[in-house]
């Protein structure tokens, strides 16, 4: 009894510590974590994911939020010629309600979560490492306030490399009267 | 040793309270301290002429005379729109008071987006297109909702980041009508 009590203590205050912070006490964090150098062949999709950790206590809109005028996340990636971005696929939001807005139902993303980027490079790219570079296009909130709509770099790295299967082409088929 | 389970809820209650109430003045002594717009507190509020909505100048030294309540607000600040409705009733409420609510949107929308958004949400004051050199002016805005009370004489007595409850907004906004140049004490 007495322990469940503690337990009940121990989570009733950290519930009220964890309830809010001052906004502006600490500007909303997004970490970046790239993925390993992957290798790719030409002319070969490859998918990757691009994994960003939003600080507790911060939330930033999906990138299909409920209202038209709140800002999406979006990931802009320019990469290097004859490398094509063939695909990002964003998370679906998680569906929040805040203490702003309690009955308001919105599609955020909170802590962890990766975006799929598939990069395919063409059959003519010179086997070496590439870098890929762009920007994570966000706008986070806390409980009771909103920041400015952010640009954070983001960058990864690729290994292209001949597809071995490539040079195995089959001989084409030869006519019998070829030799003679 | 024997712990009350009594005393151990107590215990955690107490600490809850104290954590949720030292929040809370924290976040209101930011909020008096924040960036350059602490230096603010008792000062005239800076003047600015901004475009309105419907294409006409907003001075903000029009209203001297008046008790004013400024709203920095943007239309992807969800919180900003929690208080868009309350201020449009103290409006109707204090107007005739000699009481006025000017909105500045710090937005990036075009101003026809923010102009429909502010029709959608039946706003009654004027709404000005924000620019970052006023924002500057005002401490850096380094988020919103930002809401400055400014008494008659045209001096900052308060300001607030972040959405707080209306029945704040309200008693601010008597003290910006009561005021004559006090400062708001915290």
């Amino acid at each position: 009894m007495m322990l469940r009590i503690g337990v009940c203590a121990m989570v009733l205050a950290g519930f009220a510590a964890a309830q809010d912070f001052p906004p502006g006490s600490r500007a909303p964090s997004i970490e970046y974590f790239p993925p390993e150098t992957a290798t790719v062949y030409r002319g070969h999709a490859k998918p990757l994911e691009l994994q960003f950790r939003i600080a507790s206590g911060f939330h930033i809109n999906s990138n299909h939020p409920r209202q038209e005028y709140l800002k999406k996340t979006e990931l802009k990636l320019n990469a290097p010629t004859d490398i094509a971005i063939v695909k990002v696929t964003y998370p679906a939001g998680e569906d929040r309600s805040f203490p702003f807005s309690p009955d308001e139902k919105l599609s955020v993303y909170t802590g962890d979560f990766a975006v799929g980027v598939s990069v395919r490079p063409l059959k003519t790219v010179l086997p070496a490492k590439y870098a890929v570079h762009g920007t994570l296009k966000y706008q986070a909130c806390d409980n009771a306030a909103c920041y400015p709509p952010k640009q954070m770099p983001v960058s990864f790295e690729i290994k292209v490399v001949k597809d071995p299967n490539a040079n195995k082409r089959r001989n084409p088929a030869q006519s019998p009267h070829a030799h003679r | 040793m024997k712990r009350d389970p009594i005393i151990l809820l107590v215990v955690a209650v107490v600490i809850s309270l104290m954590l949720v109430f030292g929040i809370q003045k924290t976040r209101h002594s930011q909020t008096s301290q924040q960036g350059g717009a602490g230096k603010l507190q008792g000062q005239t509020a800076p003047d600015f002429a901004l475009a309105s909505l419907e294409g006409k100048t907003v001075k903000l030294s029009d209203f001297r005379g008046k008790a004013v309540l400024l709203n920095f607000w943007a239309t992807w600040c969800e919180p900003c729109k929690i208080e868009m409705p309350w201020f449009i009733e103290l409006q109707k409420k204090y107007g005739a008071q000699g009481f006025q609510v000017v909105g500045v949107a710090m937005d990036d929308a075009s101003p026809s987006d923010i102009a429909e958004f502010a029709k959608k949400m039946g706003v009654n004051y004027p709404i000005a297109i924000g620019k970052e050199a006023v924002g500057d002016q005002y401490g850096g805005l380094p988020y919103l909702p930002s809401t400055f009370y400014i008494d008659r004489d045209g001096k900052v007595i308060d300001r607030v980041f972040g959405l707080v409850s209306r029945s704040e907004i309200e008693s601010n906004i008597q003290k910006a009508m009561g005021s004559s140049g006090q400062v708001a004490q915290k």
